[in-house]
């Protein structure tokens, strides 16, 4: 992480209702090339609605976002600046009519233009890399929840993103399932891959987050690093809910 | 791997046990008095001479279904895209088509295409664009048919889970990209088996051109009957080519619905 340069996310001031439902409340924050930040909170705390912002799959209402200088509500093309950021998504999202090997060719080749030959190389690479290469030819039915949300993850990756967005990756996963697919966002991690996840996993925080931010009833409590967190949270709001999910 | 990958590469057929369960019993009992049926019509005379005079009708009917039917998937497509597009013009073009040839009948619109829409055409063009006949029965019948495939075809494209599209959306494609790679393949699988049943039903309401006065199967089989005024055999031979071919094509349209299922 490097807190000198630019930051490549810039969260001004958003706003995002659904309806009368106000999801985001004039949330700002930055974050940096190489950094991961880790947004934990309540459900209904509009987590997932602040990182479905960052590439626009939810309009705002107010506010700027920017992401590696492109501003998300007024750049012309943002099927360009979307082609940057990988997300990954709770449940996955695999495109069920196409082998593992096919989901991760399909995007190379349709927006990155990509030769066959050479994406099929660079999916087989991001299968190992994930570490189910042998899968390459399973359709997502044949596969387990944690070996599916591998692929989606080297789906993301075959498009050598700049940023990832993790939206719970690991919540619709069963237990056994879960840390395999955490290794894999740790290594990315220890890469210097600049990350946002929504995710209630500790451990995760502990190993990998430079900051976490609380996001309660759209607006953000705290940013913190990890550190502070779990030793010495300054929100009283903070305090409460760590002690409602470290049992 | 599927069964036949597995096949492929021990290099022999398996044996494969006989899903007794799945074998289609309707379809051998009507295949059995079927047998018995046409071989007492081919055996006879009279049915045979029916089926003689007939022949060319069938031709057309199947001429004009299939040509019907190609155009009404298309169009279906087309207006069914945009029933769930996000531009309201788009939209409200393919709603008010939908509404509009649902609500009149294809009695109706058959009427209207060969006695209104055609001649007036013609008179327009100084002759130059002359669809009046077997045109026009495949065009009323088209447009009448695209109206219900573009439903068959929202309500396809609609029952795909939002975030198949987010993710295609969110890897950078474009709507039309996503739509193409990732919506449509999976919406047409699922709606397979309703836009085979509309073929099965298009064949026969393709006897409706009839009343343009067109020799298809049904008309040549009223002019058999008139001329000779044996109803009995007439209209026995007309029902019989109609099952025939609804039968073979609902076996195909299954044989289709089987390869492309999602494994």
């Amino acid at each position: 992480m490097n807190r000198n340069q630019d930051p490549i996310i810039s969260i001004e001031n958003v706003y995002k209702s659904f309806g009368h439902v106000r999801a985001v409340v004039d949330v700002s924050m930055n974050v940096y090339p190489g950094e991961v930040v880790v947004i934990i909170g309540p459900s209904g705390g509009g987590k997932s609605t602040l990182l479905r912002c960052i590439n626009k799959l939810e309009t705002i209402d107010q506010g700027r976002i920017i992401v590696d200088g492109h501003s998300i509500t007024e750049t012309k093309n943002i099927n360009k600046v979307r082609a940057e950021i990988g997300m990954v998504f709770q449940l996955f999202n695999l495109f069920p009519h196409l082998t593992a090997l096919e989901n991760i060719v399909l995007a190379q080749r349709v927006v990155r233009q990509r030769k066959t030959k050479r994406a099929e190389e660079i999916a087989h690479e991001q299968l190992a890399k994930v570490g189910i290469a042998e899968k390459w030819n399973s359709y997502p039915s044949q596969l387990s929840g944690g070996q599916q949300q591998r692929v989606a993850i080297a789906r993301a990756l075959a498009m050598e993103p700049k940023i990832m967005l993790f939206d719970e990756p690991t919540s619709a996963l069963d237990p056994e399932m879960i840390k395999g697919v955490l290794d894999v966002m740790l290594d990315l991690a220890e890469e210097g891959m600049t990350m946002v996840v929504v995710s209630h996993e500790m451990g995760f925080v502990r190993a990998a987050a430079d900051r976490v931010a609380l996001l309660d009833e759209g607006s953000i409590v705290e940013i913190t690093t990890p550190e502070k967190l779990f030793s010495a949270p300054e929100e009283e709001r903070t305090q409460q809910f760590l002690s409602q999910i470290l049992h | 791997m599927t069964t036949k990958a597995k096949q492929a590469q021990s290099g022999r057929l398996l044996p494969i046990p006989i899903p007794w369960e799945r074998v289609p019993w309707w379809a051998i009992i009507l295949a059995a008095v079927g047998i018995t049926v046409g071989w007492s019509v081919l055996t006879s005379e009279a049915y045979l001479e029916v089926i003689r005079f007939v022949i060319d009708g069938l031709q057309l009917t199947l001429q004009v279904t299939f040509i019907a039917y190609f155009i009404a998937l298309i169009v279906g497509l087309i207006f069914g895209l945009m029933r769930v597009s996000e531009n309201p013009i788009l939209y409200a073009a393919s709603t008010l088509y939908v509404e509009v040839i649902r609500g009149i009948p294809l009695l109706v619109i058959i009427l209207y295409v060969g006695f209104v829409i055609t001649p007036n055409l013609r008179d327009a063009t100084d002759g130059r664009i002359n669809l009046q006949g077997v045109p026009a029965a495949v065009l009323g019948i088209a447009i009448c048919y695209a109206a219900y495939m573009a439903e068959i075809y929202r309500g396809g494209i609609e029952s795909i889970e939002r975030g198949q599209m987010e993710a295609a959306r969110s890897l950078g494609m474009n709507y039309i990209q996503a739509m193409r790679h990732v919506i449509l393949p999976q919406a047409i699988r699922r709606v397979l088996p309703p836009l085979g049943n509309n073929l099965i039903a298009m064949l026969k309401d393709s006897s409706l051109m009839a009343v343009i006065a067109l020799p298809d199967l049904l008309q040549m089989g009223r002019l058999y009957v008139s001329r000779t005024f044996r109803a009995f055999e007439g209209y026995n031979t007309v029902a019989l080519l109609y099952l025939v071919m609804t039968l073979v094509l609902s076996l195909v349209v299954r044989v289709i619905e089987r390869r492309v299922a999602i494994e």
